[in-house]
């Protein structure tokens, strides 16, 4: 049985069974199939950097997520072009309501770097996750921030899949819930659901918990 | 949530970031919308952590998100609008920018 993220001496701390931890980082690694870059990080700032501005350095990348038909094994996205995952406009939604130009130039701007950002922090929770000893999420004051915002990506997906877009589809499901057959997969992904969004909101918490510690110091700055 | 400890903390920034947000010549502003998913600690958390607003005035634009389906975060030139958009959709909540009308 899970226990909540509380500051320990050693950092963050979570208590999660092989179980717990074996579906939350099967949802983290979900995630991070959707987020994948285009080009994932190579470890050279600069080359990083470029790639982060949607610009590839290497002609031959371009366009080979999409004419790659040799690998279809499974679950991953479609490849055909012009398809959009629903779920990619709630990870990286539209930053301009009424003018689709400069929204879809923003876009063109920004969604390299913010996949690559998400990525980051997802590949980050996985390996804490991964590291755990005894049961033992442990996370320090830099790897928590990171560990919070792969949480709220894993729940926007795991919402979207749900069909809960509004505060009205968020009552309905829960009131769903209450009659729902108990092998119901939509049963099952809202008490995971739920589950994350417990676990985020203790780690939140901590944050907060923590920075108001700091508050009260002589130390404050940002 | 409890705010007491707040009294403790200095009040300076709440100052700068009041007349920031009040400038009436600043022509683009960024949005956060109210979605189902991301939870009232955790936007708090994330205008605290970004703006560096302090949790009063951080919890006041959480309210208005949740209460009134949407709050103006921040105001400025295009340009950091755009980065306070892309930065804030990177912790997942659901930012716009647009010109202030």
């Amino acid at each position: 049985m899970a226990r909540a993220f509380l500051r320990e001496p050693d950092g963050f701390v979570a208590l999660l069974d092989d179980g717990e931890r074996l579906i939350l980082s099967g949802l983290m690694q979900q995630t991070r199939v959707l987020l994948s870059p285009e080009i994932e990080a190579t470890g050279d700032a600069f080359d990083d950097l470029v790639a982060s501005m949607g610009v590839s350095l290497d002609l031959a990348d371009q366009g080979t997520g999409s004419a790659d038909s040799t690998g279809s094994s499974g679950d991953d996205e479609p490849a055909d072009t012009g398809h959009r995952d629903p779920a990619l406009d709630r990870l990286l939604p539209t930053a301009h309501r009424g003018d689709d130009e400069v929204a879809a130039e923003f876009r063109r701007l920004t969604e390299e770097g913010l996949r690559q950002r998400k990525s980051s922090n997802l590949d980050l929770a996985i390996g804490r996750i991964e590291a755990a000893d005894e049961d033992r999420v442990v996370l320090d004051a830099a790897q928590a921030p990171a560990f919070l915002i792969a949480l709220t990506d894993v729940r926007l997906l795991l919402g979207e899949r749900m069909g809960m877009r509004t505060e009205e589809d968020a009552e309905a499901l829960h009131a769903a819930m209450e009659t729902i057959d108990d092998d119901d997969p939509l049963g099952y992904a809202m008490a995971w659901y739920d589950f994350l969004t417990w676990l985020q909101e203790t780690l939140a918490h901590a944050l907060m918990d923590e920075r108001d510690g700091d508050g009260e110091g002589t130390d404050e700055d940002v | 949530m409890p705010t007491a400890s707040l009294s403790l903390a200095p009040v300076e920034e709440e100052v700068t970031s009041l007349d920031e947000v009040v400038a009436p010549d600043v022509p683009w502003v960024t949005i956060v919308w109210n979605d189902p998913v991301n939870l009232m600690t955790y936007v708090t958390w994330v205008f605290e952590t970004y703006f560096a607003y302090p949790r009063s005035k951080a919890e006041k634009l959480m309210m208005d998100v949740h209460v009134r389906g949407r709050a103006v975060v921040s105001h400025g030139p295009r340009e950091s609008m755009e980065r306070d958009a892309e930065a804030l959709q990177g912790y997942g909540l659901w930012a716009t920018f647009e010109k202030d009308e």
